[in-house]
């Protein structure tokens, strides 16, 4: 059989465009701000109401209350206590997600479109009315500090627990835990979530996101009807300063004795979101080690089998969030595999790259955005992103042309401007006997020994 | 109701293909289900259908070693693939003009796999699933409970026994030799179904599948599954297993044996699992976690899987102060509680379950996915749009005979994890 036309890969087809949906936004008179999508696939219609209430904004004292205050939205209203609450959604087949990072605090719900105007009553209620009910609170609270003790024994959750202490001076707020340490989640007080809420969830600092089957004109109604009468003052944008733990190279060591796999951790402070290097990094990173072929992973996976897969990100936050190379591998080939992460930022750092593993980068970021918009649950996350980091509504209208832009010596400046290996703190949380030796003939600078999350320094 | 549209046709080298067409995003997914998975590994070659599956990206006769991850990420796709008990499946998703490249690449890997096997290829990629064991298993705290479960629901020459990620040692035995075999045993068209689902030209596409795929021959016929595959409907006692482990917390795994996958019990059960763990109303949370503060979370879901018998998998992790015992004792009252379950309990997870199915089939590689599966498993794609309503036909009594029946301490397997004492 002549199978010679196979020989060549088959070429493109003309492309169609991918046309990101329009998205508007109207403000109710209390400074609510409202913003919809269309997105007509399946007759559902996800809502996020985006709350200005992160991580970064709570006492430093009491690290993990943004996350206790969202997982207490389900404990009850001052309409209804947490099992009613559950119940009035889940009838309707609905559930409430809440979600917190070090920017924002999100509760949401995907109904059926005919479901909406009634879940949307419910929801409104939780983000209004939370009341922190003290024993819910307590529950929840010892449910927090349980699932502390339990990442403690789980390696990849340890070591992501510990990056923030391995990388911020001390007090900055991403040197805690998200989830917080033993002693000030046991500090938190019901009290405490009740003025963080008082504080910081106000009509001004919430951003009501509808995506799906529902047009403007009803988005709009529904927002007037469920939150148009609440009032409130808007909370201040938290204001702090980030520091580096250490100028210069470091590694931190988390000793599971016996384990079979190091987790590894290993990079510095990245940038913030607002960084003008934004789309020239995510471009650089992709070739690094942002998708499955890029150079971290074809070399530790493919070509030396040391790992399941090795991933690299710059971590953006509204201040300098971390940059991390995230893997596993084998206890064994721990230090072969540092030595090759380290080789591999200093080549991307003195080549660059080259204009093909250019082009592929930029066909690959821009061609993935349509799959990742497939679902009103991913546009609507995508949109409270916008929201969240100040980005204009029509920011991926413009996505395409911002990658497009972006050559070969953009790369080559911010690698080397955002790529410091001799400043990388490398975290290894694997058997220590096994590993400490040869880390140390790295000569990467001094080594510390770090108890995991939940013990007492 | 929604309505996913489906033509279906076979090849003549016994292919089957489903087509799907859909034009809201200029987005194509497909699928390939090959009808094979762990329970068709021989005694000695645990984890060997995952390990080929890996395989499968290493390039082929006209295709360059990882040039199917390149040549997809570069089209700005993404791909991958999966290896459970009943099947192997591949899928990409990729901008709508690239179908070709899909096409090109899941044929020349089935039409010409081994011409491109190496030693070398099979020892990197034993390295990296070696990898994937200790990440998803050895490495993970309770990260060894399917692989016990398995054995203790399953008899040992029942094809489920034995875990997909398969043992260190068989993995260290696998061999070129396997790999042909393995290859020219079960990955023929008359042991696949192909799907495509999104924005295509039906015309077209069959065109490029005949051209693709039509050329290929009909491989010989699949060999039965090995080992006893039938299962009496209850287990007729209860089995047991401590596991002293590196943990923070107790667990306990309470699992029961339950008809396989398709037929209306199923469905029973798959409602029952969504009644008990499945939102902040379910029996166990409410119970379990709200209110008597026994347990940390709970989780209950149903396997679909179709060989003799499937299995109802709950856990719960004890809040610390509290044992396994306590967690178990409290479990088993809820269990007996479903023999008279409200109807209000049933209506809410037949609500969840029905709005998950709407949501879910918002994506057009799950669309594709599933197509596959109930075309493979089935034989009735169509069933994509029917599940709904066996979900809805589940009543009340339907769930009190089912946990009657199903639901006793007769007919399940007890895992329970303690924390390892130090220094022990």
């Amino acid at each position: 059989m002549n199978d010679t036309w196979r020989e060549q890969a088959p070429e493109p087809g003309p492309p169609r465009t991918f046309e990101f949906p329009d998205v508007r936004s109207a403000t109710l008179r209390n400074g609510m701000r409202v913003v919809h999508a269309r997105h007509g696939r399946m007759p559902v219609v996800s809502a996020h109401v985006v709350i200005d209430a992160g991580a970064a904004g709570e006492p430093a004292d009491r690290g993990g209350l943004a996350q206790l205050a969202a997982s207490a939205l389900h404990a009850g209203t001052t309409q209804r206590d947490g099992s009613r609450l559950a119940w009035d959604l889940e009838r309707l087949g609905v559930q409430l997600n809440t979600d917190v990072t070090w920017d924002a605090i999100e509760a949401s719900i995907t109904p059926p479109a005919a479901q909406l105007a009634d879940a949307l009553v419910v929801l409104a209620d939780v983000v209004r009315n939370a009341a922190f009910p003290a024993g819910e609170v307590e529950r929840l609270r010892e449910e927090q500090l349980a699932e502390i003790l339990q990442r403690m024994k789980e390696p990849r959750a340890l070591a992501n627990d510990v990056v923030g202490r391995c990388f911020y001076a001390p007090g900055v707020p991403y040197a805690r835990a998200l989830i917080g340490s033993t002693a000030s989640v046991t500090a938190i007080t019901a009290e405490d979530l009740r003025a963080f809420h008082r504080e910081r969830f106000t009509p001004a600092s919430c951003t009501l996101v509808l995506v799906g089957d529902i047009d403007m004109e009803t988005a709009t109604t529904l927002a007037e009807r469920c939150f148009g009468d609440w009032s409130g003052a808007p909370a201040p944008t938290p204001e702090f300063d980030v520091a580096p733990l250490n100028d210069g190279p470091s590694v931190h060591i988390v000793d599971r004795i016996g384990a079979v796999q190091s987790e590894l951790r290993i990079g510095h402070i990245g940038v913030r979101r607002s960084h003008p290097d934004y789309f020239p990094l995510i471009v650089m990173n992709t070739i690094f080690g942002g998708a499955f072929t890029s150079r971290l992973n074809m070399n530790l996976r493919e070509t030396n089998g040391f790992t399941y897969g090795v991933r690299s990100a710059y971590t953006f936050r509204r201040g300098p969030g971390p940059f991390l190379v995230s893997t596993a591998v084998g206890t064994d080939v721990t230090v072969r595999a540092v030595e090759e992460v380290l080789k591999e930022s200093d080549r991307l750092r003195t080549a660059g790259v080259t204009d093909e593993e250019l082009a592929n980068a930029r066909d690959y970021l821009v061609g993935i955005l349509p799959l990742q918009m497939q679902t009103t649950e991913q546009l609507a996350g995508a949109l409270a992103d916008l929201v969240t980091y100040g980005l204009s509504l029509d920011y991926y209208d413009h996505y395409r042309e911002r990658i497009a832009a972006v050559t070969a010596d953009d790369v080559r400046r911010v690698a080397r401007a955002h790529l410091r290996p001799d400043e990388f703190a490398i975290i290894v949380v694997g058997d220590a006997a096994s590993v400490r030796d040869g880390i140390q003939e790295l000569q990467h600078g001094a080594l510390h020994d770090v108890k995991p999350n939940g013990e007492a320094a | 109701m929604i309505r996913i549209p489906i033509e279906r046709y076979r090849l003549d080298n016994g292919m089957e293909i489903v087509l799907s067409r859909e034009d809201a995003a200029p987005v194509v997914a497909l699928n390939i289900w090959y009808g094979v998975g762990s329970r068709n590994e021989r005694a000695g070659r645990t984890g060997f259908a995952h390990l080929f599956e890996h395989m499968m990206f290493q390039g082929s006769k006209h295709v360059p070693e990882m040039g199917h991850f390149a040549l997809i990420e570069k089209a700005g796709g993404s791909l991958n693939g999966s290896t459970w008990l009943d099947r192997t499946n591949y899928f990409e998703t990729l901008p709508a003009n690239y179908l070709e490249l899909g096409l090109w690449l899941e044929s020349d890997r089935l039409g010409w796999l081994l011409p491109a096997m190496t030693q070398e290829k099979l020892d990197n990629q034993r390295d990296v699933v070696k990898n994937e064991r200790r990440w998803r298993v050895d490495n993970q705290p309770y990260g060894d409970w399917d692989e016990r479960i398995q054995a203790l629901m399953y008899p040992p020459d029942h094809p489920y026994h034995h875990s997909v990620i398969g043992s260190m040692e068989d993995l260290d035995a696998a061999s070129l030799e396997d790999v042909e075999q393995f290859f020219r045993t079960y990955y023929a068209p008359n042991n696949a179904v192909l799907t495509l689902c999104g924005d295509f030209d039906p015309t077209q596409a069959r065109e490029l599948i005949a051209q693709y795929f039509g050329q290929l021959p009909r491989g010989p016929d699949i060999p039965p599954i090995p080992g006893r595959t039938r299962l009496e409907p209850v287990m007729g006692g209860e089995v047991r297993e401590l596991v002293h482990q590196d943990v923070s917390l107790p667990r306990v795994y309470v699992t029961y044996r339950i008809p396989p996958f398709g037929g209306a019990e199923y469905y029973t059960a798959l409602v029952t699992s969504y009644i008990l763990g499945y939102g902040k109303a379910a029996l166990l949370y409410r119970s379990l976690v709200r209110e008597q503060q026994v347990a940390q979370d709970v989780v209950a879901y149903a396997f679909p899987i179709v060989v003799g018998a499937s299995m109802l998998v709950t856990w719960a992790t004890a809040r610390p102060g509290r044992s396994a015992a306590d967690v178990e004792r409290a479990f088993t009252e809820q269990i007996e509680r479903l023999r008279d379950v409200d109807d209000a309990d049933v209506q809410r997870a037949v609500n969840l379950l029905a709005t998950e199915r709407l949501n879910e089939l918002q994506r057009l590689d799950e669309r594709a996915d599933q197509l596959s599966m109930y075309t493979q498993l089935f034989d009735e794609p169509e069933r994509i749009n029917t599940e709904v309503d066996r979900i809805r036909a589940v009543t009340p009594q339907h769930v009190r005979d089912f946990a009657a029946r199903y639901l006793g301490t007769d007919n399940r397997a007890v895992l329970t994890y303690v924390p390892r004492e130090v220094g022990a």
